[in-house]
């Protein structure tokens, strides 16, 4: 049983230290790997940093989607699920889904405003016509 | 507090701003912190609660109880890249600060209180300048459809994703690289428990677990400030890939449980075992197997490649791989590098870890 575990792990084992080994490269090495490899280094490193503007510009997409239905949600109680980040409205307690690869919004939050929050956003609304 | 929409929709539109009084001190430019925000509330023990927040969140914060003041202090200590605005403050409600503030090129977020609601605290009307295709006045901010509404609590968050931002737009382009390959060899290491997910998820999962936290499961990855960027998101990944492979082990024991062990003494020698057809686990053994295989074959013609491999299989570290195999430093580490190389390029499936750049 200990031999199957232990091979279950030899893939993880390598894959895991090669992913250590890339953080102790220099700057010159790194880029110079990735050119090795076939790939453009400056293509590949803003490729990377638009898939972290897309993650934090989906949790924007989010709040702003929940703020125009009036829902108000704690961004300290979201709970991970399997590719999934989960949250209640704390006025209404309906569910919002934020799939974090696609950071597509999902759940009955957006079916309907917040029937919490009628008072605020007659004063909003109020307040935009100024 | 509770009036003041009425209070905004009488008052008028646009004023001018005043001259700062002459009497006023003097008042020291803010140049030590890199981060600065001015807070113009009346209410005192309001006043503490967010100047506390401010400051746990590294700003440096000039603090005013009326409009004037704020003012003043605008104009003396600007640029600040946090405004927050009471409206109701004494003396012209913060007019004269609302025509500033577009003019300051540094401001990134400016806020104004709004109300206080009993069940959810302050809510503040918020607004990121560096979105913004128009910029508006604070005071406009009441005007715009699209504000966000944020609670005493949402301050923080609001406050560490204006850091979080920052420090993406920071990131050098082999920090990137370093990020990307890093995503892709644990993604890759994962094998079917990645169930589909790749490098590129596991980086966003990585930043979003950042951003949102989810403090209440325990399991929130906040970004201490004291540790460089690049790290924090690497022990996320780490974090998080490792998460992946004990909800996929959790669900394929669950599986084998529900299929084939009926009791405990089928546990023991069962026939079902060994049937790779019938046992997902077993289909994982045969596909790490064979993905082994694969990766030994790769590098068949490279005696030196399939030395490092033997010695990562075996656990051994650094050291003990090179004195096992007589390797010196610079041969390890070219080793290290085909492996790499190869495994990262297109015919081996590189692409696998990655969506894009490639």
């Amino acid at each position: 049983m200990e031999d199957k575990k232990n091979h279950d792990e030899h893939l993880e084992r390598i894959t895991n230290q090669l992913a250590e080994s890339v953080l102790g490269l220099s700057d010159e090495a790194i880029i110079e790997e990735t050119s090795e490899a076939g790939a453009d280094p400056e293509q590949g490193a803003e490729a990377t940093r638009l898939v972290l503007r897309q993650a934090s510009k989906a949790l924007d997409n989010v709040n702003k989607r929940l703020s125009n239905l009036g829902h108000t949600i704690n961004p300290s109680y979201w709970w991970p699920g399997l590719g999934e980040y989960h949250n209640n409205c704390l006025s209404c307690g309906s569910l919002v889904s934020l799939t974090t690869a696609t950071g597509e919004m999902q759940g009955e939050v957006f079916d309907t405003p917040c029937p919490e929050s009628g008072q605020y956003t007659i004063r909003r609304r109020e307040a935009s016509r100024k | 507090m509770a009036h003041l929409l009425s209070f905004i929709d009488t008052r008028p539109q646009f004023e001018p701003p005043q001259p700062p009084e002459p009497s006023l001190p003097p008042t020291k430019s803010i140049t030590a912190s890199s981060k600065s925000a001015l807070l113009v509330e009346n209410d005192e023990s309001l006043l503490n609660f967010l100047r506390r927040s401010l400051k746990d969140e590294g700003y440096a914060v000039r603090t005013a109880s009326s409009s004037e003041e704020g003012l003043r202090l605008y104009r003396d200590c600007a640029p600040f890249n946090v405004v927050l605005i009471d409206y109701c403050v004494p003396q012209s409600n913060g007019v004269e600060i609302d025509y500033c503030a577009p003019q300051t090129n540094g401001i990134e977020l400016a806020m104004a209180i709004r109300e206080i609601n009993p069940s959810q605290g302050i809510i503040i009307a918020a607004f990121d300048y560096r979105n913004a295709g128009e910029v508006p006045r604070p005071r406009e901010l009441m005007h715009i459809p699209l504000l966000i509404d944020i609670s005493k609590f949402q301050l923080r968050s609001l406050l560490e994703k204006i850091d979080v931002d920052r420090a993406i737009e920071a990131l050098t382009s082999s920090e990137l690289l370093r990020l990307r390959q890093f995503a892709a060899f644990r993604a890759r290491g994962l094998g079917r428990a990645a169930r589909g997910r790749t490098g590129e998820d596991l980086l966003a999962e990585a930043l979003l677990g950042t951003l949102i936290g989810a403090e209440v499961t325990g399991k929130g990855r906040h970004w201490n400030k004291d540790v460089d960027f690049v790290r924090h998101l690497t022990g996320a990944m780490r974090s998080i890939s490792s998460c992946w492979k004990r909800q996929f082990k959790e669900k394929e024991a669950y599986l084998i449980s529900e299929l084939f062990l009926h009791d405990a003494e089928e546990q023991e020698g069962s026939p079902l075992e060994n049937v790779a057809s019938g046992d997902p686990a077993a289909d994982q053994r045969l596909i790490e197997k064979d993905e082994q295989d694969r990766v030994l074959t790769i590098f068949k013609a490279d005696p030196e490649a399939t030395q490092v491999l033997h010695g990562l299989l075996g656990s051994l570290k650094k050291n003990e791989i090179m004195s096992s195999y007589g390797l010196d430093e610079k041969r390890y580490a070219a080793a290290m590098k085909r492996i790499r190389v190869k495994l990262l390029g297109r015919k081996n499936g590189g692409g696998r870890g990655e969506k894009h750049g490639r």
